[in-house]
């Protein structure tokens, strides 16, 4: 069998190739034990962890991204933003040329989680509070300690908190759109965070252009693994 | 001895009778956590001196076309009590002024006294042949640039650069790809092995090979061949000369070094739109603060770049 496995700062993530597509399973990054047990298998591994979990072949999840993609959606993109729990990537397909944001949390999954730990909140609830909202808020800020505190003055204000919530999202993905290259007719957004609607919406609507979310966002990485050494064993 | 803070003529330095320290050599290695920082390089360099970790007679601070956090921190020292002399270099790339410049040394430094500008013109023209055995493939980009990156003070004496240069061992790189390293030389000290690892061998530092490339055998000499040092002037210069290196070196891809809290960063648009997005280059960014090995964040970026390159290359 072949196993890819995406170790990243948060989640670990294993697709398992068979016969018939992949099977997928998602555990804590501290858990990627879970995943390789009772598995046999060539281990193709991507993630900030790719070497430090047993693996047959390790590629970065740069390229990991574009294989993954590919597999997932079957037309062209120009540019694919992976955002993920402490970083952002964006990969321009067309140009062989990427850009990372690994300095700080502002555009990356950690954002959001802290937003939605603000608000006592799942990250997951940020989508249904979103499309709730009439408006959204206006939030400039993307760096977690200074939208801290716009987000408290906008609800001093008398905004409510589904309104700040689609503000913020808004804020993220104009923090986003600065990085993707103004060529880019077609995105792809994958990671956990493309699983959240009012990103995807807000960023959509920021570039001016359609956002594609692969089906299984998060695990795009672990399937491009194998794909990418699917394709790199074609080539012998 | 004298403590430089970057590229300033050593050729002056040792035809006074003295001998240079650059005090950045210190800095990739240092454990030392400064206290008001900028710029890492010139926050811990100050730090060492005022501690008197690193111990230099006077101080000799570029305060003109290049760094200007250095200014500050060459300040602090002089009130501390240290003497120091501020060197400038002309943006406009003027000959005449830079000599005046040499000559404002030369008097800090007590006047020229045993002309050592021959000694070191042929030193460095030593250097530049390590450089072109890099080039070709014979000697490993981290020894290859430890010998231009100590151009800048000649390791403060010129019989130990001389020996260093004579030890440098002949050898067979292997690589997948010529790499140009532009901007300030990375602080993270295991730099040019990591890429090695993956496969790029530096063929071209931008300002070490800047440190080799200048020299002459008389102060006017000396004054017209800085005088064209790239770094400190205007932009259309450098990109210039980074074009016809990169073309003469055969380079396959750019990495752009830059520090946080250097006003060289805000050259990276200006830099990344030549070199890549007219001329084709791939070129990739890679920003550091403090000394460390590479870190991780660094290292997934950069074995991604080597992946793309095989996409490309």
């Amino acid at each position: 069998m072949l196993i890819g496995l995406d170790v990243g700062s948060r989640a670990a993530k294993a697709a398992y190739r068979l016969e018939d597509g992949y099977e997928y399973r998602v555990v804590s990054s501290h858990s990627w034990e879970d995943l390789l047990r009772g598995r046999e298998g060539v281990v193709i591994s991507t993630g900030y962890f790719r070497k430090r979990v047993p693996h047959d072949f390790n590629v970065t999840e740069i390229t990991t991204a574009i294989y993954g993609v590919r597999h997932f959606i079957r037309r062209r993109v120009d540019v694919i933003v992976d955002i993920g729990g402490q970083d952002m990537k964006v990969i321009d397909v067309e140009r062989n040329d990427f850009v990372m944001n690994d300095k700080c949390s502002a555009g990356t999954g950690a954002f959001l989680e802290y937003i939605a730990s603000y608000f006592a909140l799942d990250v997951a609830e940020l989508a249904r509070l979103h499309r709730s909202a009439r408006c959204a808020a206006p939030i400039n800020s993307t760096c977690s300690v200074f939208a801290q505190s716009e987000v408290v003055s906008r609800l001093v204000e008398g905004y409510t908190k589904e309104e700040v919530i689609r503000g913020i999202h808004y804020a993220f993905a104009r923090k986003i759109a600065r990085m993707v290259p103004r060529h880019a007719r077609s995105v792809a957004l994958i990671g956990g965070t493309a699983k959240n609607a009012g990103v995807v919406e807000a960023l959509s609507e920021v570039l001016g252009v359609r956002v594609h979310v692969p089906g299984e966002p998060q695990v795009v990485n672990a399937v491009g693994a194998v794909e990418y050494y699917l394709a790199r064993e074609g080539e012998r | 001895m004298i403590g430089i803070t970057a590229l300033v003529p050593a050729e002056v330095i040792y035809s006074c009778g003295e001998a240079a320290l650059d005090l950045n050599n210190f800095v990739p290695t240092s454990k030392l956590e400064p206290e008001d920082k900028l710029c890492a390089w010139t926050a811990i360099w100050r730090e060492l001196v005022l501690r008197g970790e690193v111990s230099i007679d006077r101080l000799v601070v570029v305060a003109g076309g290049d760094c200007y956090n250095a200014l500050v921190e060459g300040e602090k020292i002089e009130l501390a009590g240290k003497p120091t002399h501020y060197f400038t270099y002309p943006f406009d790339g003027n000959a005449g002024a830079m000599k005046e410049q040499l000559e404002a040394l030369a008097d800090f430094l007590g006047g020229i006294r045993d002309e050592a500008f021959g000694e070191v013109a042929e030193l460095k023209k030593l250097a530049l042949e390590v450089h072109e055995m890099r080039c070709s493939g014979e000697v490993g980009a981290e020894q290859g640039f430890l010998i231009e990156v100590s151009g800048s003070d000649l390791m403060g004496s010129l019989e130990k650069y001389r020996s260093a240069i004579e030890e440098v061992e002949e050898t067979e790189v292997d690589y997948e790809y010529r790499v140009a390293l532009l901007g300030i030389p990375p602080i993270y000290p295991d730099f040019h092995a990591f890429l090695q690892e993956l496969g790029m061998h530096v063929v071209f530092d931008e300002m070490p090979f800047e440190f080799i490339r200048h020299t002459g055998k008389s102060l006017g000499e000396v004054a017209g061949s800085y005088a064209g040092y790239t770094f400190a002037g205007h932009i259309s210069r450098r990109l210039r000369f980074l074009e016809s290196q990169l073309k003469r070196h055969r380079v396959d891809a750019v990495i752009h070094f830059q520090q946080f809290a250097c006003h060289h960063k805000l050259e990276d648009r200006l830099l990344r739109d030549f070199l890549h997005e007219k001329l084709g280059y791939p070129y990739i960014t890679i920003e550091a603060d403090l000394p460390s090995p590479t870190p991780q964040q660094a290292r997934l970026r950069l074995e991604a770049f080597a992946e793309r390159l095989g996409e490309v290359v």
